[in-house]
């Protein structure tokens, strides 16, 4: 009997995050003065541990563990904090981590909830590179926005301080909102950009699989807008749309800075509450 | 050997005596030369800001002998301050004053305790400034070049040099801007980062906001663009920023380009309010914009903070800021005694102080004591 699965180490990263969670409230209560380098080892070490977890599962089924909705949980989360410690390699920034593990921790706690976990057998129709990398491009994508959400957040609450005069604004090691700003769409673009290419790989899976015979209630060569029917992929759609349209008005119709980044906080927000509902509805996907 | 200082600072007396007894930086040599020629210092270090005149020596006589005859050289060169051979600048001298109790002197660990206290911006009249270690820099290479320092006063300034950056790490006596111009900045940089590309409108040619157009533009601002009632004086102020002046009923034309506006007019009244910046944000594409109002009474209506990317302080926002940070400095000042306190028990307690001659980075030959 294997004493030490995957779940554990997922359980010891959630843990760390928590951990950062704590020293990241005692970082806000100190005005974000001191310089968050434990954090960032904390989210580090914790990364590490994510990362051996899906190692795990991922050496057991053969391919990118995205099957169930614990593991595509766990993965965005990783996207997440992968992204962050990329990021946070510029100093200024890595008080971003502060803002990140609280949201990590809260999709960790939920992704260890046992109903996430269902045991599955390995699906050959899941086993194919395209299909791997159709779903991990779609959940780096999630991680893109994730992480803007929490730009933003850091965005809201210096632009706060700096609207209402508090000395926190100066006191603080934060870097500049104009910064954030471009932080903010840089994740964006880079989320539209892997949603669109994991959407499109999608696509062409359907198409492939229908030719050997899957996917029997869609019928591509009839009905080009099958997709349409697909609620996971109509819904990926919608995001993307959205996304875009949040980009759009802040590029064509000087959408202020607080506003985007209450776009990006209450989107990110949106996904995390209807992705599990979609995934679970999609015939594709739940086959 | 006893190290001694004998001065005056912006403590103990009035400018009209400080400058008094100013050294002009060309003259320092020669009255180093002189003080060791006298026989009062073996090594000695005039420091002369606009703040203070002191002379560090390092002496074979006992302090009260030392001190009389440092007191009688100042005196002697107070005397012939005036003259166009000492500095330079007898036409910018008053009436000659008398010295009463003004000069200040140290010896032993007390001298050491002040050198290291002036070095970190403790004895300085903005708390905590940096420029007064740079100042002490200069006026240490200055004798070390011409070679009036030795064992003694190598060794005692190079630590006060590594007590001000010990202290300057270790505290946050020198954390944050403690002057409206200075916060202006840094609250600038708060919100763009560099300020490399940016445009800084000044409505109102003030003094105050001369300064933070000023501070502004040493920290990369772009250009700085004037509005004044009085257009000759826009001009003028323009040129000698290196920016330009425009009509004083042309400003809120240049609102679509510039990122700062700082406002000094002398205006009854609010010269710009939330209906008239509303089209304007609408114009720039609602970039962030900054209003310092640093007029009395406001030339802002405070309703403006409420549109989006408009970030709106007044005079007293920055003093209070400024104050804050000078709050913090002096809460700073007893740990900052505290580790000055150390230094220089440590410095006392080195025993078999020997010369050693080294080379320092810059090539120059070095003698210092060696515990």
């Amino acid at each position: 009997m294997v004493w030490f699965t995957d779940r554990h180490f997922f359980l010891l990263a959630v843990a760390i995050y928590g951990l950062s969670t704590v020293y990241s409230v005692f970082l806000w209560r100190m005005g974000f003065r001191k310089d968050d380098r434990v954090n960032y080892l904390l989210l580090l070490a914790a990364f590490a541990l994510h990362t051996v977890a899906m190692f795990y599962r991922g050496l057991r089924f053969g391919h990118c563990p995205v099957n169930n909705l614990y593991e595509a949980t766990t993965f965005i989360a990783w996207t997440i904090v992968a992204a962050y410690l990329v990021i946070g390699l510029l100093p200024r920034l890595r008080f971003l981590g502060a803002f990140a593990s609280p949201v990590l921790f809260a999709i960790g706690v939920f992704a260890l909830m046992p109903a996430l976990d269902l045991p599955h057998e390995l699906k050959p129709q899941f086993s194919s590179v395209l299909t791997s990398l159709h779903a991990t491009l779609i959940l780096l994508a999630y991680g893109a926005f994730g992480l803007s959400a929490v730009a933003a957040l850091m965005f809201l609450t210096e632009e706060h301080d700096l609207k209402f005069h508090k000395l926190r604004a100066f006191f603080s090691l934060l870097p500049p909102i104009q910064r954030l700003e471009r932080v903010m769409n840089g994740l964006v673009i880079g989320g539209l950009f892997l949603l669109a290419t994991g959407l499109a790989i999608g696509l062409k899976l359907i198409e492939i699989k229908q030719k050997n015979g899957a996917y029997a209630p869609f019928n591509f060569k009839n009905d080009p807008f099958y997709f349409y029917r697909e609620p996971l992929v109509t819904y990926l759609i919608f995001i993307w749309v959205f996304y875009f349209g949040l980009l759009m008005a802040r590029w064509r119709f000087g959408q202020g800075g607080r506003r985007f980044a209450w776009g990006m906080v209450a989107s990110f927000v949106f996904i995390l509450l209807t992705f599990w509902g979609f995934l679970l509805l999609s015939p594709v996907h739940q086959p | 050997m006893n190290i001694v200082v004998i001065g005056l600072s912006h403590r103990s007396s009035p400018v009209e005596l400080r400058e008094r007894f100013a050294f002009a930086d060309a003259k320092i040599p020669g009255a180093l030369k002189s003080l060791r020629e006298s026989g009062v210092a073996g090594e000695t270090v005039i420091l002369s800001t606009c703040n203070r005149v002191e002379i560090y020596a390092a002496t074979s006589l006992e302090p009260a002998k030392a001190f009389a005859e440092l007191k009688q050289f100042l005196l002697r060169w107070g005397e012939t301050a005036g003259e166009p051979d000492n500095l330079g600048v007898a036409e910018l001298r008053p009436p000659k004053a008398v010295p009463g109790d003004e000069f200040y002197t140290l010896a032993g660990p007390q001298s050491l305790h002040h050198l290291f206290r002036v070095a970190c911006g403790l004895d300085s009249m903005v708390l905590g400034e940096t420029e007064i270690l740079g100042q002490l820099k200069q006026a240490y290479a200055l004798a070390h070049r011409h070679g009036h320092t030795g064992a003694w006063l190598n060794r005692v300034f190079q630590r006060a040099f590594h007590v001000a950056k010990h202290i300057r790490s270790q505290t946050n006596i020198q954390r944050g801007s403690v002057s409206v111009a200075s916060v202006a900045v840094e609250l600038a940089e708060k919100i763009f980062g560099l300020l490399h590309d940016r445009e800084v409108l000044v409505i109102g040619a003030g003094d105050t906001s001369e300064k933070t157009a000023r501070a502004l533009l040493s920290r990369g601002a772009r250009s700085i663009i004037v509005a004044n009632r009085s257009h000759d004086r826009a001009v003028a102020l323009a040129n000698e920023l290196g920016g330009r002046a425009v009509p004083f009923d042309n400003w809120a034309a240049e609102f679509e380009k510039i990122d700062i506006a700082i406002s000094s007019t002398s205006a009854p009244h609010h010269i710009l309010n939330r209906v008239k910046l509303e089209p304007l944000m609408k114009a720039r594409k609602h970039r962030p914009l900054l209003l310092i109002d640093i007029a009395v009474p406001r030339d802002i209506d405070p309703e403006v903070n409420f549109l989006e990317n408009v970030y709106l302080y007044n005079i007293d926002d920055l003093q209070a800021i400024a104050d804050d940070y000078l709050k913090q400095r002096r809460e700073e000042i007893a740990r900052c005694e505290q580790i000055i306190a150390e230094k220089v028990k440590t410095l006392l307690e080195a025993k078999n102080i020997q010369p050693q001659i080294s080379t320092d980075g810059h090539g120059l030959k070095m003698v210092t004591a060696k515990l």
